[in-house]
């Protein structure tokens, strides 16, 4: 089944239409996704780092309004987000503990083996 | 050309919309709305491009009155339809490169900069979105599938016993996943159809089922760039994908055509933009493919 939101203008016609009525989600993930953009231009040459600062928070502002709407495409973006960022982080230290558990493990064994 | 008056009274921002080439209509600019709070869009040249801008007052769209706002949803929608309208208005005459929402310079001089600096950037992008349109796809599950299957066996079931509940919770869950399965399965199909008159896709995110209001879970959230003498063929495909019955545990949705905001990165690496011509397949939905995997944990 198709639902068409739009019907389809013509290849005739030039005019791009905007977000059908009750696409607001549609037009947010356009407009503010890849606000990784925001972010790209944190490392890039900053001209006026105080309002790109402002831009990254703000993003940060309506990110939490869209969360509350349900968009989450950010979530697991590091970039965007601290609390990916944390999880992530977290994961790491995590696997990183792991490992040295069993390192710490073989490398005793090894230390008994040899005894 | 500001509308707005110089003095400190009313300390003003740039507010940039998009970038272009040819500069839109004079007229059409002026019939145009962007930020209602602003004065009238604008075009500033930048080099060899235009942006078209509008002066906003900083007492409502510095970083505290603009974080305070876009918390509002009321605000945040009014803001986002009122950047696409001056994206729209921008694209009058050829293509255009919309820019985010919100993208805000203390002054002409550095947002001219901002774009001189990229022109060559900004160049690649003009060409590779000219006479495109991007189109939101998005996949559901049909609502139908797998709960009317899961459905018709409970009724009857007199045993009780703890081993046949045992069983049938696990048939379910069977019949559940093999359905989500087939759906999965049918929505990559949907997806490699569509791709043949594509000449790139970027997956976005499947949206959350609070926010579609749909019971069946998005499980492709798609936008397709597709060259205007495509167009028929690309919108033909949809209706033939509605019509053929071969999909039968999805439903395909679609909007557009949009302003191709999905393939209008313009601080992306030049490079990536040139590849996106020569092979779709390798570039953005690439890098969102991890998105994917989010999917099989929903179950």
């Amino acid at each position: 089944m198709t639902a068409v939101d739009h019907p389809y203008p013509g290849p005739e016609e030039t005019q791009l239409y905007g977000p059908p009525s009750g696409s607001l989600a549609d037009l947010l993930e356009r407009v503010l996704d890849k606000g990784i953009v925001i972010a790209g231009d944190i490392k890039i040459d900053l001209l006026d780092i105080e309002l790109l600062t402002i831009r990254l928070r703000l993003f940060i502002a309506s990110v939490d309004t869209a969360k509350k709407a349900g968009i989450d495409w950010w979530e697991t973006d590091p970039a965007l987000s601290s609390r990916a960022a944390r999880d992530a982080l977290a994961e790491e230290n995590a696997r990183l503990r792991a490992r040295l558990d069993a390192l710490e493990g073989s490398a005793g064994e090894t230390a008994g083996a040899a005894r | 050309m500001s509308g707005l008056p110089a003095g400190p009274a009313a300390p003003a921002l740039v507010c940039a919309f998009a970038v272009t080439r040819t500069p839109p209509d004079a007229a059409a600019l002026a019939a145009a709305t962007g930020h209602e709070e602003g004065g009238p869009l604008r075009v500033l040249r930048a080099g060899g491009l235009c942006l078209v801008v509008q002066d906003v007052p900083a007492a409502l769209f510095d970083q505290e009155a603009l974080a305070e706002r876009l918390n509002r949803p009321g605000d945040l929608e009014r803001c986002a339809r009122a950047h696409h309208r001056g994206v729209e208005a921008a694209h009058g005459r050829g293509p255009v490169v919309p820019l985010p929402m919100a993208t805000l310079y203390r002054g002409d001089r550095t947002a001219e900069r901002a774009v001189t600096s990229r022109e060559a950037v900004l160049d690649a992008l003009l060409d590779r979105l000219r006479d495109r349109t991007e189109w939101a796809v998005k996949v559901h599950a049909a609502e139908h599938g797998p709960d009317a299957a899961a459905g018709s066996g409970s009724g009857a079931g007199a045993d009780t016993g703890g081993r046949a509940y045992l069983s049938r919770a696990s048939a379910r869950r069977r019949d559940r996943e093999d359905a989500h399965g087939r759906a999965l399965a049918e929505a990559e199909a949907v997806d490699a159809e569509l791709r043949r008159y594509a000449v790139a896709a970027v997956r976005h995110r499947p949206q959350s089922e609070r926010l579609t209001g749909r019971r069946a879970p998005q499980l492709l959230n798609v936008a397709y760039l597709v060259d205007d003498a495509e167009r028929v063929r690309f919108t033909r495909a949809l209706a033939r994908i509605a019509a053929d019955g071969r999909h039968p545990a999805v439903e395909v949705g679609v909007s557009g055509p949009w302003i191709p905001y999905s393939f209008a990165r313009w601080d992306e690496d030049p490079d990536r933009t040139g590849q996106g011509r020569t092979d779709p397949d390798r570039t953005e939905q690439d890098r969102t493919d991890p998105d994917r995997t989010g999917q099989g944990a929903r179950s």
